[in-house]
């Protein structure tokens, strides 16, 4: 090709240019991308710090203290209870460790479920359109018009008695799925059109490879960046339900700790080593999410993208 | 005395590992009134020395060194509020795609007053009135069209509003860059003479960038040819054609077709057998889209047609005509992408909507295509290889692993490409050129009976477009493959079809050898169009004025057959 002189002195080469595909190449390139996208990680330190105090928390703390009448009540902090312990006596600390895990668990269960049930209906109303499509955009738009706490309300009511976290993460699946369907069908509705799908179809390729080796690759950024707000939003939703106190009644998670806050009128009484720890570690989680969202959709998102 | 005065502009590009110099002291005068050429190819830095003019540069780019001095102010000097001030006031900016620049949800009136305003101008209802109305009759629009919002307008009507924004406050300079790029030849012409009238009206300095040497030809004084960021060559447009003194320059020119110099390959005329075995037949096809019982009004792509490809005798048949002729629904019908509405598409004697499903996958497999855009065919997140590999996989063309890797080797040799250079990259890191020669390769590599290339070369370098279309050529003959060549510039056409068919709405209105079709128009679209060519000689006139519409729609005619192709007059 054209090879010059002048095209030569034309680019300057100011850092080390490992070559492509070696180990070093990838860390270099991941290092100076990280360097120049700080929101991903910072989110991502706040959330491995979150994940890391819940699973090496429990080789040093007794998590049976997280249970009622585990130590005295309302005891402040102390060598032996370094966050104190609740009027129940449970021990806050190991409340914390367990509660942070349940959380968490439950809002990647139900993200989890949400996005991969969504996916699945918005690839097939986008793709094949037609009568799938107009019968599933009417569903997810009449089921988008139904306000979500009111129906979790009925149904974690219904379901009360004996209700575990894990089955509380089943009742917000169920309505995860909606936003990501139709996101996930808008997206799919742009790419078909792309010129490498009639480039697959002209190399003879059936419309499921089409779906799953063309196009799914292309979504997966956006998909990621989905699944991290459907878990944002699938927290929100338990500790709002729990607060209200129509979670799990036998398992600390960090939402019923609120809701037993509220019940035994811990502010009144003063008891902050109660109140503070499930609220710092509800922003951590919050604050973890929403920049390790931002940080990804600079990834995802040409339009965003700083170039390099 | 000069307008403007640019020395040694630099301007760098930062990676996190490299610094491209993208202009590398450039250095030019511009007098008043004149038109200057910025003309190079892509990544040869005109947008980038443009934009700076402007202060436009984006992070990661900088400008690192140069003045240019614009009556005596260096523009490259100006901070803060002044940098504003001074555009639109002293140098205007017309971008190259009309279509994304104006704003959708304003009134053109509101988008023309928008920059007076901005630069202090107070104007009673009255004076902004007629001061809009004048603007629009500048530019060759009727005042009607101030309260009217950017969908309501065509292509051509888009890129005169904003030569009517840029020149509202009657600038010094005009910076357009490649204004016309995204409109058909008749519409260039149009919009090109209005604004070089508008030009001359106020007197000010324009700046045109681009890549076609023809259009220069016409269109400007004095041509700077510029290559990796270097001015190769800066001359008055009278010898710079006649006489380049640059390789490059040279090269750019010649790489223009035009008419006279039609290398002779065409097979003598002799009427096609009518038994012949036919390869692709359409009987009375035509296309509508829309209508229905709730939809909108019907749009009538394609009008009836019939023609008759025999399996014999490979050639290469142009369809030309505007954006919106319905030569892209034709060639989307023959790859199958589209159903006719009427009519029936014959292959091999098969009618398409009958076949079973082994005859569809020979059909998918002897039917291929080239498109427009070589970025968006290959799928950004495989290497390129996969666009080679998926048809060899699919079609079961090759059976073990060594020898397909070798099929694609040796395809990429045949358009003129090093298999070792662009095998195991990824799309973004090839060139336009690469790219499209890369679709080439695939194509034959499949070894069809038929291709449909859809302005295979429209966005690829001018010195390239003869290289990849002279490829298509070659491999027409040797392995025998019938070549459909949908495209808008006549002179590609001219240069490499055997038969070429002009449709306009959708109708085909002349039909014929190039050499009669194109040489010697007779139906009047066609004569509009071969006129609206601009010649790389400044010498030859382009003509002014309007095309006469009126006859357009004037009656088909056919003249001369091509052996193995035949079009059926009636319909």
């Amino acid at each position: 090709m054209t090879t010059s002189p002048t095209v030569q002195t034309r680019v300057e080469t100011i850092a080390e240019e490992a070559e492509a595909g070696s180990l070093r190449g990838v860390i270099l390139g991941v290092g100076r991308y990280l360097r120049r996208n700080p929101q991903l990680i910072v989110g991502l330190i706040l959330l491995l710090g979150l994940v890391a105090f819940t699973t090496i928390g429990r080789l040093f703390v007794d998590i049976a203290g997280a249970h009622p009448l585990a130590g005295p009540a309302s005891q402040p902090p102390s060598a032996e209870f370094p966050l104190g312990t609740d009027p129940q006596g449970r021990d806050v600390l190991a409340v914390m460790v367990v509660g942070a895990w349940l959380t968490i668990r439950t809002g990647v269960i139900a993200g989890f479920i949400g996005i991969l049930a969504g996916s699945a209906v918005g690839f097939v109303a986008g793709y094949y359109g037609g009568w799938a499509d107009r019968i599933i955009t009417w569903i997810v738009d009449v089921l988008l018009t139904v306000p979500a706490i009111l129906f979790l309300v009925i149904i974690s009511a219904m379901l009360q008695n004996g209700l575990t976290s894990f089955g509380m993460a089943l009742i917000i699946a169920l309505l995860a799925w909606r936003r990501p369907a139709r996101q996930v069908r808008s997206q799919i509705l742009v790419m078909r059109e792309a010129g490498y799908v009639e480039m697959a179809k002209l190399s003879g390729s059936s419309g499921f490879s089409i779906i799953f080796k063309e196009i799914a690759p292309n979504l997966m950024p956006y998909l990621i960046s989905s699944f991290i707000v459907a878990v944002a939003a699938a927290i929100l939703a338990s500790v709002g339900l729990e607060a209200m106190g129509l979670g799990p009644q036998n398992e600390p998670t960090l939402g019923m700790t609120v809701y037993w806050i509220m019940q035994f009128s811990a502010f009144l009484l003063g008891l902050w080593w109660w109140i503070l720890p499930p609220v710092l570690i509800l922003i951590v989680l919050f604050v973890g999410l929403y920049l390790l969202n931002a940080g990804l959709d600079e990834l995802a998102n040409p339009r965003l993208r700083k170039r390099t | 005395m000069t307008l403007l005065e640019v020395r040694d502009l630099c301007i760098d590009y930062f990676t996190s590992t490299r610094v491209i110099h993208a202009v590398r002291g450039v250095s030019f005068d511009v007098a008043p009134g004149e038109r200057v050429a910025l003309v190079g190819e892509s990544g040869s830095g005109k947008t980038t020395t443009a934009l700076a003019l402007m202060q436009m540069i984006e992070p990661p780019g900088k400008i690192v060194g140069g003045t240019a001095k614009l009556n005596g102010t260096d523009l490259l000097a100006l901070r803060g509020d002044a940098v504003r001030a001074s555009r639109l006031a002293n140098v205007a900016y017309i971008p190259q795609g009309a279509m994304n620049s104006l704003n959708p949800v304003l009134r053109l009136r509101e988008q023309i007053l928008d920059g007076l305003v901005d630069h202090g101008q107070r104007l009673d209802r009255k004076a902004a009135d007629a001061l809009v109305a004048g603007a629009l009759k500048g530019v060759g629009l009727s005042p009607d069209l101030a309260r009217a919002y950017p969908h309501e307008l065509s292509g051509g009507m888009k890129q005169r509003a904003c030569i009517a924004i840029a020149i509202a406050m009657k600038p010094d300079l005009v910076i357009a860059d490649e204004p016309t790029s995204a409109l058909d030849v008749i519409t260039q012409k149009q919009v090109m003479a209005t604004l070089i009238a508008a030009q001359e009206e106020i007197g000010c300095g324009l700046l045109l960038i681009g890549h076609d040497m023809g259009l220069m030809a016409q269109a400007t004084n004095r041509v700077i040819v510029l290559q990796h960021g270097l001015i190769a060559e800066d001359a008055p447009v009278g010898r710079i054609f006649t006489d380049p003194q640059h390789a490059y320059s040279r090269m750019l020119i010649d790489s223009v077709p035009t008419l006279g110099k039609r290398a002779e390959t065409a097979a003598p005329a002799v009427i096609a057998k009518p038994e012949a075995a036919s390869l692709m037949e359409f009987d009375k096809v035509s296309k509508t889209f829309g209508g229905g019982l709730f939809g909108n009004d019907a749009v009538r792509a394609l009008d009836t047609c019939s023609f008759r490809l025999a399996d014999e005798h490979p050639q290469i048949i142009s369809v030309v005509g505007q954006s919106g002729s319905g030569k892209t629904t034709l060639a989307r019908m023959v790859l199958g992408f589209e159903t006719p509405s009427t009519g029936e598409i014959r292959y091999r004697g098969k009618p398409m909507a009958a076949m079973r499903a082994e005859e569809r996958r020979a059909y998918r497999r002897e039917v291929q295509a080239i498109f427009q855009d070589p970025y968006g065919s290959f799928n950004p997140f495989y290497k390129v290889d996969r666009a080679l590999s998926l048809p060899l996989a699919n079609f079961g063309l090759t059976t073990q692993g060594g020898s397909a890797r070798s099929r694609m080797e040796e395809a990429c040799e045949a358009v003129g490409l090093d298999a070792g250079e662009v095998l195991g990259r990824f799309p973004h890191e090839l060139s336009g050129g690469q790219r499209q020669r890369l679709m080439v390769a695939r194509a034959l590599m499949i070894g069809p009976r038929m291709l449909v290339a859809d302005e295979p070369v429209s966005m690829v370098d001018a010195s390239l477009r003869m290289t990849i279309l002279g490829n298509l050529q070659r491999l027409k003959d040797r392995f025998s493959i019938s070549v459909i060549y949908i495209t808008h510039d006549l002179a590609t056409a001219y240069h490499v079809s055997d038969y070429v068919l002009v449709l306009h709405k959708g109708r085909i209105v002349e039909a014929g050898l190039p050499g009669d079709v194109i040489e010697r128009p007779e139906h009047p679209y066609t004569r509009s169009l071969v006129d609206a060519i601009p010649w790389p000689d400044p010498n030859r006139h382009w003509g002014t004025g309007a095309p006469d519409r009126a006859g357009w729609d004037a009656r088909q005619i056919i003249r001369g057959q091509s052996a193995g192709f035949v079009l059926n007059a009636a319909g």
